[in-house]
């Protein structure tokens, strides 16, 4: 069988060209080409070289429209037993190539072509061309005209015309050649065999026969040489004659090949204008020809020879006719007409590989196949033509040499479409990848279902494998190593689930294999293993977090992510690449990372050599590494790299050197696998099976990266460790700052953030300032003072429990609490040097340094509990009334006392209103849990500035500084604080308000003026200033130092005990002694004593501190130093003249009563007397002041003891 | 049924869902690769022809060598398709209805599910 053949093959003049001499294979291959170009020359183009000597046998030649075709084998071919039955398979002319600059002697050229051409008998002309001589070659080559052609040195183009002259000339040869032969045939008969025809001797009868089967079949021969010749017309006649005479004789076998070259005919001389009327009869004749050559078929001769080939050729002939011929109108180009004319096909290619069963020769079936996959591939059937391909493959690989292999390998290549198996580097444009750059990352997650369905249709994976296994082989075979790999690699990749350990490690010996013939540095476009896909972004550690600048702000970070008082927004922190919007900010210079994910599904150990993110732009330096991957393994690896020139960037994936070949792994490929995956749709998902996590949504942000920024890094002097403090403690630290980057900063503020904010006592803004800008390289040391927090309920708790179960004092409560230093830094505004830079974005960025003040609080020095404890010293009774505070206070009526004695009677001080001395402590009840020793300071600032001996602090307050007391581990203390104590000059029903208003009793509706709310606000405003004024200090050790925070339990203690503290009494009493001044009872030197058994007339002072006036009873009373009342019972020491009980007065408000009355002191001694009242008619405010809710209840109102000292009179 | 078959449903998007060797004869291998790659190539077959006929069971629309291809397509244009190398048609359409009916049955409870896989599976042994 012989391939490429068609039913114009009939009509088609064989030239073998043959290189003469040396011909390098390219200089051959152009020269070839040149000659294809003129495989058919007009009859009109020849005449000028035709002479016709006799009378030519081409009566109906169309001279105008005809022509000669021609066929040209580059190396010849063996000449054909069926040359006699198809003219057209001999070699009727024989044309040399020479090409002369490398076969410089033209007379063995020729020698050497003349000898070959001895091969081609029916060879009717012969030339050698000889291309490109020299001048010497010119002129000897001149004297052999008759077989050497010479093409001087020239231009394409006119080498072109050249040959074509020439090819004109040898078609006018070969058709004065065929004229002759003709005219010589129908005189003489020649003898036609086949090796079809039996050898044995002929009957009388059959001699007959043969004789006119002799003649039908020189008629069929003649009619061949017309086809040749461009006689169509002639052809037919000659070829009817034949058929009629082969019908005659039963000469099947030449009948078939009589039609087929009448059909030829028919199709020369209709060329062009092929319709449905003609592809019918061609359809028709040609399955004749078919039936014809089956019929010829004879039993006994099968073994040997059978027309088997040319029923198959014919079929092919047809079947490409139907394929080829038919769009020329519009109905045949319809779809019913289409789909009917493929079916015509299909069968007839069918039944063609069918009869390939049949050939004898595996050569012919080879060519079967080829030629049955074409069509296929024709007709659009590719799975059919794979199908076809494949089985050429096999037919090639059982040769097993290998031309075969290479062959087979590169059938086997073009079937990788059909079974989808194909090598990336085969794939110019996949749809897939036709959106590489920008942002089509991103969507990949919102594929639709079908496209990922088309990605992985036609999942046959037997099929697949079984190709790629072949693929393999013959590569193997053909000693393509690099076909190898890739094949190896994709059935690796793509098949590991399907193939067991041992074939898994066969595949990965196959890659090493194929590697060690490589050279090194070799690239294949499909990757092996490992699976890699992209795993996350790290976000900028936080001491490079990059802030947009904007820039008509002067607090530039501003309004930039993050907002919210938090660093980390809950959003952000969950899933950090889960915004779609992200946008990652990379800088020149600065290394970045990536993590990628490695997963090796398969049963050996992987050893990737080296891997490296992969950038096509170029700006980006990676850094490789070197990865082992146990078997059944995932790993997540950094792959780093410095970007080196701004704009955006994209990472398609990485570059992989494993198994000896480099390989770029897209992360689209494998994300797409693992959607595949997730919908069932492919074999395995590499990950899972390795045990890693679960398919993530990764969206891939789009990077940009900027020009070069300012980087500060910090570090605190004294060590990066946590600093431990006590609660309370205050102590300074130094940060120090370093600009690490390569411009200067120059603009820069701190800012804080986080919990306990308030711990920082003192930021050193302008230290900061003053150094900008901050020059690359250069340093700066903050200096920061830092006050530890109280902590908190919460804090203890957990601490606590920390503590107990492990030893160390839980970091992770501290980390929470800890506040934050927010250094905003930016370099220069403008980069004049750059322009285009400014237009991308008009402003760099500027940065942000988080810097978390590492503070452990350890639980110090805590107050359990403030009380305000006040103790009377009862007054002695003498001449005057006590005076007022303010009075008192009258530094002029001071006398020179002791300092100390002094300081007693700053703080000691008569109640003006109870009329007694009185003194006040806040009792602060303090413990000790830790395991140090810790002295508290007490200290009060005082107001007045007179003291010029107390010691005076920085605000020009003088303090008052108590002993200070120590409290041992685990112990606690009671620290007593004296009180100035003060109290409101009025008791009126503002202070109530508020009870009032919240108990919604009797008086709810009564709104406060706006004096009471003043008198309010005064009285906290007091209690707030008392509370300012008294620090309490801690030592420990040599460096801690601290103060405690008291102020709210000492606030709640005072604001419990605050009525009866604070609060006047609605009455006060008073005693004085009422004596003439001019008795001369003086000498006893104490004014503020009586004598004994002398009359003592005293009165009493009934103050009302209220603003209404108060009715009340009141009642006097005297008691000795036992406690023994003396004026009534039996044993009564003291007479007395006037009313001392059931006194009923009434006092005007803010005003004095007194009440007049004399005591007779029978024996000296310490007396006291007590005044008491029974307030009649009492009012709310004084209900509530005595805190008692029945309005029955009396009021009993008692005064401050005043003690009387009696003094003998002897 | 036949000493050699090899059924196969393929669903629209060409992909292959269900596969079995149902012939009583015995099974290699490379037989079996071979028998996909037949049905394989009779999808091109079946694409064209499935569109001119209005009949479900389209019988012998392929062979090669001694391997006859038949297929019945679902109105779902999933294609059923059978590789045999007897021509029994009756027996052939009959087992076709059978199966399409158990294959709607089952992809109505969803096919992927494990039990109705093994199910069907064990069903169409049985009509061998």
């Amino acid at each position: 069988m012989e391939p490429d053949v068609s039913i114009e093959t009939s009509c088609m003049i064989r030239i073998a060209v043959l290189p003469v001499g040396t011909v390098p294979a390219s200089v051959l291959r152009d020269y070839f080409s040149m000659f294809l170009r003129h495989h058919t020359i007009p009859l009109a183009a020849i005449s000028s070289f035709y002479t016709e000597h006799q009378k030519s046998p081409f009566a109906h030649q169309p001279w105008d429209a005809g022509s000669i075709r021609f066929k040209f084998l580059l190396g010849g071919a063996p000449p054909s037993p069926w040359e006699d039955f198809q003219s057209n398979r001999k070699i009727l002319a024989v044309i040399g190539i020479c090409h002369c600059p490398s076969t410089p002697d033209l007379d063995s050229a020729v020698e050497q072509f003349t000898a070959a051409c001895k091969n081609y008998s029916s060879a009717l002309v012969q030339r050698c061309f000889a291309f490109c001589p020299c001048d010497s070659q010119l002129e000897d080559g001149g004297k052999k005209e008759d077989v050497l052609r010479l093409f001087p040195p020239a231009d394409h183009q006119t080498l072109d015309i050249h040959l074509q002259t020439m090819m004109q000339e040898i078609a006018a040869s070969l058709l004065m050649d065929f004229e002759k032969w003709v005219l010589k045939a129908e005189s003489a008969g020649t003898i036609l065999k086949t090796p079809l025809d039996s050898q044995a001797s002929l009957s009388s009868e059959e001699v007959l026969k043969a004789k006119k089967r002799r003649l039908g079949r020189a008629q069929k021969t003649i009619g061949d040489y017309c086809l040749l010749a461009g006689s169509p017309v002639d052809a037919s006649a000659h070829y009817s004659t034949a058929l009629e005479l082969a019908r005659l004789t039963g000469d099947f076998f030449w009948y078939a090949g009589a039609l087929e070259g009448s059909v030829c005919a028919l199709l020369m001389d209709r060329v062009g204008h092929v319709d449905v009327v003609l592809e019918d009869e061609v359809k028709y004749q040609y399955n004749n020809v078919i039936l014809h050559y089956r019929k010829s078929f004879i039993q006994d001769n099968a073994q040997r020879v059978s027309p088997l080939s040319f029923e198959l050729e014919a079929t092919l002939k047809l079947a490409r006719f139907l394929c080829s011929g038919t769009d020329d109108t519009a109905f045949k180009s319809s779809y019913l007409c289409r789909s009917k004319l493929s079916k015509d096909v299909v069968e007839l290619l069918t039944n063609a590989a069918d009869g390939g069963k049949s050939l004898i020769d595996v050569n012919d079936r080879l060519v079967l196949f080829v030629e049955i996959a074409r069509l296929f591939g024709t007709l659009g059937y590719q799975r059919k033509a794979a199908f076809f391909s494949r089985q050429v493959a096999q037919l090639y690989l059982q040769q097993d040499n290998k031309f075969a292999a290479t062959s087979a390998m590169q059938v086997l290549a073009m079937t990788t479409k059909a079974y989808r198996v194909q090598s990336k580097a085969s794939v110019s444009d996949p749809p897939c990848t036709k959106k590489q750059t920008g942002p089509s990352h991103t969507d990949s997650g919102k594929m639709h279902h079908h496209l990922i369905v088309s990605l992985f249709e036609s999942q046959w994976s037997t099929l697949q494998m079984v190709v790629l296994r072949e693929i393999l082989l013959s590569a193997v075979r053909a000693g393509d190593p690099l076909t190898a790999w890739s094949a190896a690699a994709r059935l690796l990749r793509q098949y590991y689930p399907l193939i067991t350990p041992a074939g898994q490690n066969g595949l990965a010996s196959a890659l090493n294999n194929s590697a060690e013939r490589l050279p090194s540095g070799t690239r294949s476009a499909d990757p092996a293993l490992p699976f890699v896909r992209l795993h996350s972004f790290p976000l900028h550690p936080s001491q490079m977090d990059i802030i947009k600048r904007s820039p008509a702000r002067e607090d530039w970070w501003a309004g930039s992510a993050p907002s919210g008082p938090f660093i980390y927004t809950p959003f952000s922190k969950g899933e950090p690449n889960d915004n779609s919007k992200q946008e990652l900010v990379w800088i020149v210079g600065e290394p970045v990372q990536v993590l990628v994910e490695l997963a090796n599904p398969c049963a050996f150990d992987l050893r990737v050599d080296s891997m490296y993110l992969t950038v096509h732009s170029g700006s980006f330096d990676a850094f490789p590494i070197s990865v082992d991957l146990p078997p059944n393994s995932s790993k997540v690896i950094t792959l780093s790299g410095i970007p080196t020139s701004v704009g955006p960037i994209t990472i398609p994936g990485c570059t992989v050197h494993c198994f000896g070949v480099i390989t770029e792994h897209h992360f689209r490929d494998v994300d797409n696998l693992l959607l595949g995956a997730a919908q069932g749709l492919v074999l395995s998902d590499p990950f899972r099976s390795c045990g890693s996590a679960k398919l993530r949504n990764l969206s891939v942000p789009s990077i940009s990266v900027v020009p070069p920024l300012p980087l500060l890094v910090s570090h605190v002097v004294g060590g990066d460790g946590a600093i431990i403090l006590y609660e309370g403690e205050i102590r300074d630290i130094w940060i120090s700052l370093a600009n690490a980057g390569t411009v200067p900063v120059e603009q820069a503020h701190i800012s804080l953030s986080g919990k306990n904010q308030d711990s920082i006592i003192s930021i050193p803004y302008e230290t900061l300032k003053s150094v900008l800008p901050l020059k690359p390289g250069a340093e700066v040391i903050l200096p920061l003072t830092l006050k530890a927090w109280q902590l908190g309920p919460m804090d203890f708790e957990i601490g606590g429990g920390r503590a107990a179960t492990s030893g160390s004092t839980g970091r992770q409560f501290k980390n929470a609490s800890v506040p934050t230093l927010l250094i905003h830094y930016a370099g220069p505004s403008t980069d004049s040097e750059d322009a285009t830079i400014a237009k991308v974005s008009n402003l760099p960025p500027g940065r942000r340094l988080v810097l978390p003040l590492h503070v452990c609080v350890l639980p110090g020095m805590s107050l359990v509990k403030a009380r305000l404890l006040s103790m009377e010293i009862p007054a002695h009774i003498g001449d005057g009334h006590p005076k007022p505070v303010h009075e008192e206070e009258d530094p002029a009526s001071e006398t020179v006392e002791e300092s100390d004695r002094k300081m007693e009677k700053r703080l000691v001080k008569i109640d003006p209103y109870r009329g007694s001395w009185g003194l006040r402590f806040l009792e602060l009840e303090l413990s000790n849990p830790t395991d140090v020793v810790f002295e508290i300071g007490v200290s009060v600032q005082l107001d007045g500035t007179d003291d010029n001996n107390l010691p005076i602090d920085q605000d020009g307050n003088s303090e008052y500084g108590y002993p200070k007391t120590r409290i041992d581990r685990d112990y606690s203390a009671r620290v007593l604080i004296p009180l100035e104590h003060f109290k409101l000059p009025v008791l009126d029903d503002s202070f109530f308000m508020r009870e009032f208003c919240n108990e919604g009793s009797t008086s709810s509706s009564r709104s406060p003026s706006f004096s009471e709310k003043n008198t309010k606000a005064e009285l906290n405003a007091s209690i707030k200033s008392l509370i300012s004024r008294i620090k309490v200090r801690w030592q420990s050790g040599r460096n801690s130092s601290g103060e405690l925070n008291i102020k709210d339990a000492v606030h709640t203690a005072l604001q419990t005990s605050v009525m009866d503290v604070l609060l006047p009494d609605p009455l006060t009493f008073g005693f004085r002694l009422t004596r003439d001044n001019s008795s001369p009872q003086q000498e006893s030197g104490s004014k503020d004593s009586v004598l004994a058994n002398d009359m003592a007339p005293m009165e009493v002072l009934v103050r009302n501190n209220t603003k209404e006036m108060i009715k009340m009873s009141l009642g006097i009373s005297c008691r000795d130093v036992a406690g023994e009342n003396c004026i009534e019972g039996g044993k009564s020491t003291v007479l007395w003249a006037g009313v001392l009980n059931g006194i009923t007065m009434e006092v005007p408000p803010l005003q004095e009563s007194k009440h007049s009355f004399s005591l007779y002191f029978l024996v000296p001694g310490e007396y006291t007397l007590v005044a008491a009242a029974v307030i009649e008619d009492a009012n709310d405010v004084l209900r509530a002041r005595a805190k008692t809710d029945s309005p029955d209840e009396p009021i009993y109102c008692r005064g401050p003891p005043f003690h009387v000292r009696v003094l003998g009179t002897a | 049924m036949a000493t050699t078959a090899s059924f196969i449903i393929v669903s629209r998007n060409d992909i292959p869902i269900y596969e079995a060797e149902v012939g009583s004869a015995t099974k290699r291998e490379d037989a079996a690769q071979l028998h996909q790659f037949v049905l394989h190539a009779a999808l091109d077959i079946v694409q064209d022809l499935a569109w001119t006929t209005s009949a479900m069971f389209l019988k012998n629309i392929d062979r090669f060598n001694d391997l006859v291809v038949s297929v019945y397509v679902t109105a779902g244009h999933t294609r059923l398709m059978l590789l045999h190398d007897s021509r029994n048609d009756d027996g052939i359409k009959s087992f076709f209805q059978e199966v399409h009916e158990l294959y709607i049955k089952v992809n109505f409870l969803q096919l992927g599910c494990s039990v109705h896989v093994l199910v069907f599976h064990l069903s169409i042994v049985e009509k061998n």
